[in-house]
């Protein structure tokens, strides 16, 4: 039995990877249902299906919650989705039977209840009270998001905004249309929209309530378009947890802990991650939720770089668990360790590679293979001396620096003016080439097959075939 | 005969020639009474000539020298006079004459320059030798390409006599016949005057020349570079043909060879194919990448470490180079593929052993590394002695031979660099004859004058009529640091 749900799990797994998936053998730190129990909304049912397809520990455990969390909704596709995991993963499993009676009847269900708030929607509409207009498009959007027809409740959200009279009927639509980008990945929608769920009309209070929302949703935007520069910044500024809490259904205040702190580390110097991340106090009340993340920060500031990645490798499976971060995992942990890497290196003129792999090896990887890479594409100003085994740091001396400059100006001056005024001279004799904008001319006299038949081509010109240079090369 | 004599010996007159119009009308009558005697005396010269060679000097009389050769040549060579004593004549004339006198003889002399660049009456080093001299000895600068440089190019090229061509071919080409605005100067033979301004059709020293003519010098010049194997100096004469200026998406088949050629020379100059210089015509360069696609994706494999992509670009496309006429120097790339995967590896290791050179470069003629860790070494003597490479092989105390690569910024001492920059100042200041004549051609051409005239009138009505338009001029009679005491 045992062996046989494993060799089950075994071909979900191979499957998945065969879509390009990523697969996390580690157990992870966290607790499915203690995790789950962080969001809200839709989100819960992408994140479930998420760990379900990533995760072997806990794929049957998260799949199956998958299923009852679509049960729970109206979203027929995402019951089926998640039922074609779970078929694979663990056919012994109750939830792997199909419910064909609830997806009929919420199909059923869901349609006459469209019709209906479409009816009444025309009827709000005869009537022309604004604001009945602008509630029905909103339950009308609603309805169809919650039935997982996303592009149908866009349309009706946007919809929304011609009867949106005051400031929080601004926000609400905007807010509405985000949601439904965040969940289509269009990031770049995000951005443009973002600005519109914070009027500058504000008052200061409302501004501080909205602010956590305006700057998460910015931050992933920018974190989904792989700017992490600006989506650190972004999460570093989300303001208060408490609020920030109530926009569960996007992520939660750990999750801003994380990206923001993560994000920070691999795009902002020490002196930058002190002052405002460390002595950040907004932010702190979101490192304490995940303090590990403060500890890689602070060691990192401390230069304890060794220990800041063991931190981080700690829980890379955790990370790679997560909805936004997935993706990015890989790519945000090599940015650290190079930044550490550099970070190690700044003081010293000469390292011995030696006491670097002591610090930086990873198991099964050379080092010097890295530094290679790192060196090649220009992150690390730094020479390797293969035979005495050391690395050294690129000396810069800007009284030669400017030497070498001035010499290839004055060459690079002189080379550029003569020719300027050769073409003057070129154009003052008349003697540009011409294309004609006739085509078909191809055929004419002269030594120059081919290129003049060649379609689209016609423009060539066939130089004169009285010369008597032939053109050969060296051979 | 003592009347010709006493013709010829007329000019230059004894005295004093030093002032341009003097000169300048003597020379002019010289020449009238040179073509009349021509044309009348042709028979009388011929006849004579021996005895008016003895008497003339090239270097002083030129044009009446020019004068008797001229009746001897052309239409054809005399049969009762010895050609080589003609053509010894002809050597010495080409070889002594004076520019400035030349700079009046026109027609005849463009003529003999024909002949002699035909290549069929001199032996063709003699010949390439002679036109070189002839060519600078009218223009000392070098910088107007005229009908006689490229019979030069051909010739020297074509006959493998590149040495004596050298210094013509070496010379910057910035002025071409027929440029608008060069009216002939008042005077010729004013020596401060630019070869542009005596060498042109109206004076008959040069004949009239088509962009494809000019595009066939430059390109034949670096095919020259090719054969002495000077790549810096091929990359920049290919370079020209590639930055021709076009009109209208123009392009043309010398261009697109040069373009082919280009490429590959940059990879030997400089190891990467390089992007072409802002003032090419983007239309122009669309065309080529399209034409020379080949080239471009073989440069895009030479510069990455897999040798078996670059050995396939390579190999598979033998026919195009050979059609091209590039196999040649196809193949010198291929060699040098491996030497400049040794240098790019200065860019990451100070000191590297032998034989882990041998295993990370492989050589593209083979696709694979080198058998043996002498031959890398003798590879890198060679790149050593080249200049290619700055370095040397040093031997560890346990045995290992490792090649340690000198800083990249070994920096010139003080010395040194003051000499370079003053060498280089020097240089610049050789370009301020140039600047001025492009300046005098430009400024003093009508379109200029005439937008210069009604640019100044715009100038003062606007600033009465229209206060907005001079809104430019205005923004700095304004007080920007009002608040601030004035100190």
């Amino acid at each position: 039995m045992a062996s046989d749900q494993q060799n089950h799990l075994l071909a979900f797994f191979t499957a998945m990877e065969n879509q390009g998936g990523v697969i996390v053998q580690d157990v992870p730190k966290l607790d499915l249902g203690l995790y789950i129990e962080n969001y809200k909304g839709r989100s819960r049912f992408d994140r479930l299906l998420l760990i379900g397809q990533c995760s072997v520990p806990l794929c049957l455990d998260a799949l199956k919650a998958a299923v009852i969390e679509a049960k729970q909704g109206k979203d027929v596709q995402r019951y089926r989705d998640a039922w074609e995991c779970i078929r694979v993963a663990g056919p012994n499993e109750p939830e792997a039977q199909f419910d064909d009676a609830w997806v009929n009847a919420t199909t059923k269900a869901n349609k006459i209840f469209t019709h209906q708030l479409e009816a009444e929607l025309k009827g709000y509409k005869n009537n022309l009270i604004k604001e009945s207009i602008r509630i029905g498009h909103r339950d009308l959007g609603e309805h169809l998001e919650s039935i997982g027809n996303l592009n149908g409740a866009a349309d009706a959200y946007v919809k929304m905004r011609p009867d949106a009279s005051t400031i929080s009927h601004i926000v609400d639509v905007g807010r509405h249309i985000i949601g439904i980008m965040l969940q289509k990945r269009d990031w770049t929608g995000v951005l443009a929209n973002v600005n519109k769920t914070m009027p500058p009309n504000m008052t200061a209070e409302e501004a501080c309530h909205e602010q956590p929302y305006q700057k998460m949703v910015a931050g992933l935007a920018y974190l989904g378009s792989e700017k992490y520069a600006e989506a650190a910044k972004c999460f570093l500024e989300t303001g208060d947890p408490k609020a920030c809490k109530h926009y569960n259904d996007v992520a939660s205040p750990n999750d801003v802990a994380i990206y923001g702190g993560l994000l920070a580390l691999a795009s902002m110097e020490r002196d930058e991650l002190q002052r405002k991340v460390l002595d950040n106090a907004s932010f702190r009340n979101y490192l304490e939720r995940e303090p590990q993340i403060r500890k890689a920060i602070s060691m990192f500031v401390n230069c304890r770089y060794s220990a800041c990645l063991e931190i981080l490798e700690r829980y890379r499976s955790d990370y790679l668990l997560d909805l936004y971060l997935q993706k990015h995992v890989s790519n945000i942990f090599s940015l650290i360790r190079k930044k550490c890497i550099v970070q190690y290196l700044a003081p010293f003129s000469c390292v011995t590679l030696d006491s670097m792999t002591a610090v930086f090896a990873k198991p099964g990887g050379s080092l010097e293979t890295e530094l290679i890479s790192m060196i090649k594409s220009g992150a690390l100003k730094a020479r390797i001396d293969a035979i005495d085994k050391l690395l050294v740091m690129d000396s810069s001396d800007p009284r030669v620096a400017m030497q070498i400059n001035a010499l290839e100006t004055i060459r690079s001056y002189e080379r550029e003016a003569l020719e300027r005024v050769r073409r003057m001279s070129l154009a003052a004799a008349d003697l540009e080439v011409r294309g004609t904008y006739r085509k078909g001319l191809g055929g004419g006299t002269g030594g120059a097959g081919g290129a003049g038949g060649l379609p689209g081509l016609g423009e060539i010109l066939l130089d004169d075939g009285e010369s008597g240079y032939g053109v050969e090369g060296l051979s | 005969m003592d009347r010709c004599a006493s013709v010829l010996l007329a000019f230059p007159p004894r005295g004093d020639l030093t002032d341009n119009e003097t000169y300048h009308k003597a020379a002019s009558a010289h020449i009238h009474r040179l073509s009349k005697m021509l044309k009348e005396q042709s028979r009388e010269l011929v006849a004579f000539s021996t005895e008016l060679f003895n008497v003339l000097d090239p270097a002083v009389h030129s044009l009446s020298y020019l004068t008797i050769l001229n009746a001897l040549m052309f239409p054809s060579l005399p049969a009762d006079i010895p050609q080589e004593f003609v053509l010894e004549k002809l050597v010495t004339f080409m070889m002594a004459f004076d520019g400035r006198q030349c700079r009046y003889a026109g027609l005849p002399l463009l003529e003999t320059m024909e002949a002699v660049g035909s290549g069929r009456l001199l032996p063709p080093s003699v010949a390439v030798e002679a036109l070189a001299t002839a060519i600078l000895k009218l223009d000392p600068s070098g910088t107007m390409l005229t009908s006689s440089h490229l019979l030069l190019a051909s010739l020297a090229y074509n006959t493998d006599n590149i040495q004596p061509a050298l210094p013509v071919i070496d010379k910057d080409i910035v002025f071409y016949p027929g440029m608008a605005n060069h009216e002939n100067a008042q005077y010729q033979c004013d020596p401060g005057l630019s070869s542009a301004s005596y060498i042109s059709r109206g004076t008959g020293l040069t004949k009239v020349l088509k962009s494809s003519m000019v595009l066939e010098y430059d390109l034949v010049c670096g095919m020259t570079y090719c054969a002495r194997q000077e790549w810096d100096k091929a990359r920049a004469a290919f370079e020209r043909v590639v930055t021709f200026p076009t009109k209208d998406g123009g392009c043309s088949k010398i261009m697109v060879d040069g373009f082919k050629k280009w490429i590959l020379v940059s990879l030997l100059s400089q190891g990467k194919h390089s992007t072409t210089p802002p003032y090419t015509t983007a239309s122009t360069i669309k065309t080529l990448e399209v034409l020379g696609r080949n080239y471009v994706d073989l440069a895009a494999a030479f510069v990455t470490d897999d040798v078996q992509l670059f050995k396939l670009e390579a190999d598979n496309q033998q026919q195009v180079w050979l059609e091209d006429g590039n196999a040649g120097l196809v193949k010198e790339v291929v060699a040098s593929y491996q030497k400049w995967r040794v240098l790019s590896l200065q860019k990451i290791y100070t000191k590297i052993s032998i034989a882990e050179i041998r295993l990370q470069t492989k050589s593209a003629e083979t696709g694979a590394v080198l058998n043996k860790d002498e031959d890398v070494e003798a590879l890198i003597q060679s790149m050593i002695i080249e200049g290619m490479l700055k370095g040397v092989i040093e031997k560890n105390d346990d045995g290992t031979k490792f090649l340690a690569f000198l800083s990249p910024t070994a920096h010139p001492s003080e010395q040194e660099f003051q000499r370079e920059l003053k060498h280089t100042a020097a240089k610049l200041q050789e370009l301020t004859p140039i600047f001025d004549a492009t300046n005098l051609r430009l400024a003093t051409s009508r379109e200029f004058i005439k937008w210069a005239v009604k640019e100044n009138k715009r100038d003062k009505s606007n600033d009465a009529q229209d206060p907005t338009l001079g809104f430019d001029a205005q923004i700095d009679d304004e007080d920007l640091m009002g608040g601030l005491p004035a100190n």
